[in-house]
C-alpha cells in the first residue's frame, strides 16, 4: 500500500512547520526526510506517525484515511533517536511489548521475539536490561521491538545520530539489509547528508517546512532545483551571473558556455567542485578564468584549492583535485576551466 | 494488517501526543485532581480571611483595628521578627560554612557528617528546645553539675533552639548551591593572581548568591511560624505563632487568632514568592559547558573546616543525644541512676499518642502518595488549559505555614454549618491536614521524576499500540515506584515529626506523638517528655532504614530519602 500525503499543515503558534506539504511513498521503498534542524522533517515523521495532529490536510495509507485513527492503532513502527527502550523491561520484553498489547499467544509471542532478535543478531543479549547494553545495541533492540507487531510501515526518526560514527556506519547496513528483506516502506528522519545518500532509494529535501525537492540520491547530486539543495547535498560553488538575450550568461563580463537550457531571470549557476580543473592561463576551450589561487588545503586523497576569479573578485571558487596531480601555491596566478555539462542553473 | 479493523475508531481519540487526546476526558481529569486542593487548602485558607473579618456586628475590620491598637501585639511582632532574624542569620551563616566544609574541603568521614546533620528532622519539632533546657536550662548540665548561671529562658534560647530547628533545612539548600561551581571560573580567577579569600568573595560567594538568599528566606519563614520551639523554652518571651495558639486554644478568640494568622501568612507568601523568583536564576548560572570543579587538597583550609564542622555537628547531635541520656535517668538532674521507667509510658494515654502518630503518618503517606502522585500524573501527562491553574494549587501549600494552615482546619471545619463538619475531631481530617501540609514538596518530587522519565517512553508505548492505561501500569509505574516510595517517606517523616500543623486538631481522643511532647514538658515531665521524643526518632529511623534496605534490595539507589 502506498503512503500518500495531501497538503499538510502544522503550525506551532506562529511558526510553521509543515507549509502544504504533498508526497507519496511508494510501497517498499526507502525514503528519507533530509534538511537541517528545524525544517519540519521531524514533524512530518510525527504527524504520519500520529503524534501529532496536522492543522489541516490528509494521510493516507493506500484506501484507509489515517488522520482519524490515533497514533496506537496506526501500526506503525517508530524508532526514536534516544532508543527509548522501557529501562524495566528486558531486550526481550521490550521486542515483546507490542505483541502484548495486541494480545498474542505466548506460543506465537515467545517465536516471535526470537525471530526479530535473530533478524537483529541479538539473541544472545535477550534477557539483558537497556543500561547493560550499549547504544548500537539498544538501537537494534527498538528496531526490532518497531518490527515485532508486523507494521505496515517503519519510521526511523534520526535513529542514528546518537551513535559513535563507526557504529552508526554499520548499523546504516543494517537497517538497509532488514529493510530490503522484509520489504516494508520505511521513512527516516536524518540531518545527515551522506546518510541520506547512501540508505534512501528516495530524498525528500526540506527548508522551511517546505520540500525544496524530492529524487534519487543521484538526480539530488546531479540536477540540484535549488540553491538550498546544491549546498546542503555535497558542496556547489554558486557563481552570481548576468543574463543576457537568448539565454547568454556572463559572469563579471566573461561569457559563459552552458549545456542545461537557461530559464529567463536565472542569476545563479552552480558548479560541484570536482568538476572544476585547474589549467594555464593561455589554455584554450570553453570557459577557461583566469584566476589566482587564495589557498591551499591537502586532505590526503583530496586537495581543496580556493581561487578567486580576475573577473570577479570578491566570489572565491573551491576547486578539489583528486590524486596525486600537481599542486598549485598560494597566489599563483592560473586559470580554472568549467565544462559547460557542469554548470546548472539554480532558482 | 490490523489497520482495516481498526479504522473505526471514534474520532474522539485523535491526536497521540500525551497519553490521550480527548479534550473533555483530560479536562475532567484535572477538575478531578484539582478539587480535593480547593477543598482541604483553599477553603481552609478563605476561611481564615473570613474569619479575620467577622465580628459581632458583621463583616467588618474590627478585629484587625482591635489587634493592631494593642500594644501587646507590635510587642510580638518586633519579639518574632528579632528572634527569626537572629536565628536565620545563626543558622543560614552556619550552615553556609558547614556546607561549604562538605562541598570544597577534603574532610573526613563526609558521609557521616551529612547525615548526622540531617538527625534533626527525624525528631519532633521541638526537640531542640527540650534538649537545651537540659543542657543549658536552670536544672541543665552545665548550671547544675559545671557552676554557670547562665538564663536560658526567653530570647536567646528560642533563638538558639530555632537556629538548631532550621539548619538542616538552610543546609539542605545551601549545599545544593555549592554543589556546582564552575572550574573555568576558579582557575582564571588563580591564573589572575586572586588568593583563597578573594576567590571566595569574588566566585564562590557572587555563584552561591541565589542559594544563599532563598536559604534565608526559607529559614526566616520556618522560624517566625515555628510554635513549638517558643512554647518550650520561651518562658514569658511570647511571639506571633505562640499567641495564636493562645487566643484561639487558650481564649476562643477565633477572630483575633485568624487576624494573627493573616499577619503570619502574607510574609510567608511574599518569601515564598521571592524565593521561586530567585531559584529560578540559580539554574542559568551554570551551562553545558561549565567543568565541574575538583577539590585541591589543602593542609591549613582542611583542617580548619574539618574542626568546624566537627564543632558544628557537636553542637547538633549533643543537644539530641541529651535528649536520649534524660529519657534513661530516674530523675533529671536529681537522680541519674539508670531507668528504662519513662518507656514504660504510664502517663496520660500511655503509649496510644505514639501508635495514633504511626497510624496517623502512615494513613498520610498512603493517601498522600495516591493524591500527589495522580495529581503530578495529570499535570505531566495530560495537559489542557486547566493544567497551569492545577499545578499552581499543587504548590500553594509551601507557602502555607503549617500553623496556619491547622487554624484555617479549625476555623472551617468546625463550623457546624459545613457539610465537612463530620470530619471535625477525627483522625481523618489530621492525616488530611498533613497530607495537604506537605503537599507542595511532594507533588514537586513526583512531578520532576516524572519529567525525568520523560514523554519518549508514552510515544513509543503508544506506537507501538499500547492504550493510556497499559502505558501507565507497564512503564510509568514501574519506573516511578521508587521515588513514589521516597514520597512516602517523605510524609511519613514529615507527619511523625510535625507539631505546629496539627496542634489546632488534636483532642485527647486523638492525641499524638509530638503534641504529647509538649504537653509532657509543660507539665515538668522532662524524662517522659525526652522518652517520647526518642521513640519517635527511632521510628522515623527505622523506617528510613527499612526502606533504605527495600530500595537497595530493588537495585533503586539514587533516591533520596531525607528531604
Amino acid at each position: 500500500m502506498d503512503l500518500s500525503i495531501h497538503d499538510l499543515v502544522k503550525r506551532f503558534g506562529r511558526i510553521t512547520a509543515l507549509d502544504h506539504v504533498s508526497l507519496d511513498v511508494a510501497r517498499g521503498s526507502f525514503v528519507c526526510f533530509l534538511g537541517p534542524s528545524g525544517c519540519g522533517k521531524t514533524t512530518l515523521l510525527r504527524v504520519i506517525a500520529g503524534l501529532e495532529e496536522a492543522d489541516a490536510g490528509s494521510i493516507r495509507l493506500g484506501e484507509a484515511d489515517l488522520s482519524s485513527i490515533p497514533a496506537r492503532a496506526r501500526n506503525f513502527g517508530v524508532v526514536f533517536q534516544s532508543y527509548s527502550l522501557f529501562p524495566n523491561m528486558t531486550a526481550a520484553r521490550n521486542v515483546g511489548y507490542g505483541l502484548e498489547c495486541r494480545h498474542w499467544e505466548k506460543e506465537r509471542t515467545r517465536a516471535r521475539i526470537a525471530e526479530m532478535l535473530d533478524l537483529v543478531h541479538l539473541s544472545d543479549q535477550a534477557e539483558k536490561l537497556p543500561a547493560q547494553m550499549s547504544g548500537g545495541q539498544q538501537q537494534r533492540i527498538a528496531l526490532a521491538r518497531a518490527l515485532a507487531p508486523d507494521p505496515s510501515a517503519l519510521l526511523l526518526d534520526e535513529p542514528l545520530s546518537a551513535l559513535d560514527a563507526k557504529v552508526r556506519e554499520e548499523l546504516r547496513i543494517e537497517i538497509r539489509a532488514v529493510q530490503k528483506r522484509l520489504g516494508i516502506t520505511t521513512i527516516m528522519v536524518t540531518h545527515d547528508q551522506e546518510e541520506a545518500l547512501a540508505m534512501a532509494d528516495l530524498i525528500v529535501v526540506m527548508n522551511k517546512g517546505r520540500i525544496e525537492q524530492i529524487g534519487t540520491p543521484q538526480q539530488l547530486y546531479r540536477e540540484p532545483a535549488s540553491a538550498f539543495v546544491a549546498d546542503f547535498i555535497g558542496r556547489m560553488n554558486v557563481l552570481p551571473v548576468e543574463a543576457g538575450a537568448q539565454g547568454a550568461m556572463s559572469f563579471g563580463g566573461t561569457p559563459l558556455h552552458i549545456d542545461h537550457p537557461a530559464r529567463d531571470g536565472a542569476t545563479m549557476l552552480g558548479v560541484r567542485p570536482e568538476a572544476v580543473s585547474l589549467t594555464a592561463r593561455d589554455g584554450t576551450g570553453a570557459n577557461i578564468l583566469p584566476a589566482t589561487v587564495r589557498s591551499v588545503s591537502f586532505l590526503g586523497n583530496v586537495t581543496r584549492v580556493e581561487v578567486e576569479p580576475d573577473a570577479r573578485r570578491e566570489t572565491s571558487i573551491m576547486v578539489e583535485l583528486h590524486g596525486t596531480s600537481k599542486v598549485p601555491e598560494q597566489g599563483e596566478q592560473l586559470a580554472i576551466s568549467i565544462p559547460a555539462e557542469a554548470l546548472r542553473v539554480l532558482s | 494488517m490490523s489497520l482495516a479493523a481498526e479504522t473505526t475508531a471514534p474520532p474522539a481519540a485523535r491526536r497521540g501526543g500525551g497519553l490521550t487526546g480527548d479534550r473533555s476526558v483530560t479536562l475532567g481529569l484535572s477538575a478531578l485532581a484539582a478539587l480535593p486542593i480547593l477543598l482541604f487548602l483553599l477553603l481552609p485558607l478563605t476561611g481564615i480571611l473570613l474569619r479575620g473579618f467577622e465580628t459581632p456586628d458583621g463583616f467588618g475590620i474590627g478585629n484587625f483595628t482591635e489587634t493592631f491598637g494593642a500594644e501587646r501585639f507590635w510587642k510580638l511582632v518586633y519579639n518574632s521578627i528579632a528572634m527569626s532574624l537572629t536565628a536565620t542569620l545563626a543558622a543560614v551563616g552556619l550552615a553556609y560554612f558547614y556546607a561549604y566544609a562538605l562541598q570544597r574541603a577534603k574532610i573526613p568521614f563526609k558521609p557521616f557528617l551529612r547525615i548526622a546533620v540531617l538527625t534533626p528532622l527525624f525528631a519532633p519539632s521541638l526537640v531542640q528546645a527540650q534538649g537545651l533546657i537540659l543542657l543549658l536550662g536552670r536544672n541543665g548540665v552545665l548550671n547544675r553539675f559545671l557552676g554557670f548561671d547562665i538564663d536560658i529562658y526567653g530570647f536567646w534560647g528560642t533563638a538558639i533552639a530555632n537556629a538548631l530547628y532550621a539548619f538542616p533545612y538552610a543546609y539542605l539548600i545551601l549545599s545544593a548551591a555549592l554543589a556546582v561551581a564552575d572550574a573555568r571560573l576558579y582557575e582564571s580567577a588563580e591564573a589572575l593572581g586572586a588568593g583563597p579569600l578573594r576567590i571566595f568573595r569574588d566566585v564562590t560567594l557572587p555563584a552561591t548568591r541565589f542559594g544563599l538568599a532563598a536559604a534565608i528566606f526559607v529559614v526566616f519563614t520556618l522560624v517566625m511560624t515555628d510554635f513549638g520551639n517558643p512554647m518550650v523554652i520561651g518562658g514569658d518571651f511570647s511571639v506571633l505563632a505562640t499567641e495564636v495558639y493562645n487566643q484561639v486554644i487558650g481564649q476562643a478568640q477565633f477572630g483575633l487568632g485568624a487576624v494573627i494568622g493573616i499577619v503570619l501568612l502574607v510574609p510567608a507568601i511574599l518569601a515564598k514568592l521571592i524565593e521561586k523568583r530567585i531559584s529560578r536564576k540559580q539554574h542559568a548560572s551554570v551551562t553545558a559547558q561549565s567543568k565541574p570543579l575538583v577539590v585541591k587538597p589543602s593542609l591549613r583550609r582542611d583542617v580548619a573546616f574539618s574542626v568546624y564542622a566537627y564543632v558544628v555537628v557537636a553542637l547538633i547531635l549533643s543537644v539530641l543525644a541529651i535528649v536520649v541520656v534524660a529519657s534513661f535517668v530516674r530523675l533529671w538532674p536529681y537522680n541519674m541512676s539508670f531507668t528504662l521507667k519513662h518507656y514504660e509510658f504510664d502517663v496520660q494515654n500511655g503509649t496510644a499518642p505514639l501508635w495514633n502518630s504511626v497510624g496517623v503518618s502512615l494513613a498520610t503517606a498512603i493517601v498522600g502518595v495516591a493524591i500527589t502522585g495522580l495529581t503530578a500524573i495529570v499535570v505531566q501527562k495530560f495537559r489542557n488549559p486547566l493544567t497551569g491553574p492545577l499545578s499552581l494549587l499543587a504548590i500553594l501549600p509551601a507557602a502555607v505555614p503549617g500553623m496556619v494552615l491547622g487554624l484555617g482546619y479549625v476555623l472551617t471545619f468546625n463550623e457546624p454549618s459545613n457539610p465537612l463538619n463530620v470530619l471535625y475531631g477525627s483522625f481523618a481530617l489530621i492525616v488530611i491536614l498533613s497530607v495537604y501540609y506537605n503537599h507542595a514538596h511532594a507533588f514537586l518530587i513526583s512531578s520532576t521524576s516524572l519529567k525525568q522519565i520523560g514523554s519518549t517512553f508514552d510515544e513509543a508505548s503508544t506506537t507501538l499500540g499500547g492504550s493510556a492505561v497499559t502505558t501507565l501500569r507497564k512503564v510509568t509505574l514501574p519506573l516511578l515506584w521508587p521515588t513514589l516510595l521516597g514520597v512516602g517517606v517523605f510524609y511519613f517523616m514529615r507527619t511523625m515529626v510535625s507539631l505546629s500543623a496539627v496542634i489546632f486538631l488534636v483532642t485527647p481522643s486523638t492525641q499524638l506523638a509530638a503534641v504529647s511532647v509538649l504537653q509532657l514538658s509543660d507539665r515538668g515531665a522532662v524524662n517522659q517528655a525526652a522518652a517520647f521524643s526518642v521513640c519517635i526518632m527511632a521510628i522515623v529511623i527505622a523506617c528510613l532504614l527499612l526502606v533504605r534496605t527495600i530500595l537497595w534490595l530493588a537495585g533503586a539507589k539514587n533516591v533520596t530519602l531525607i528531604r
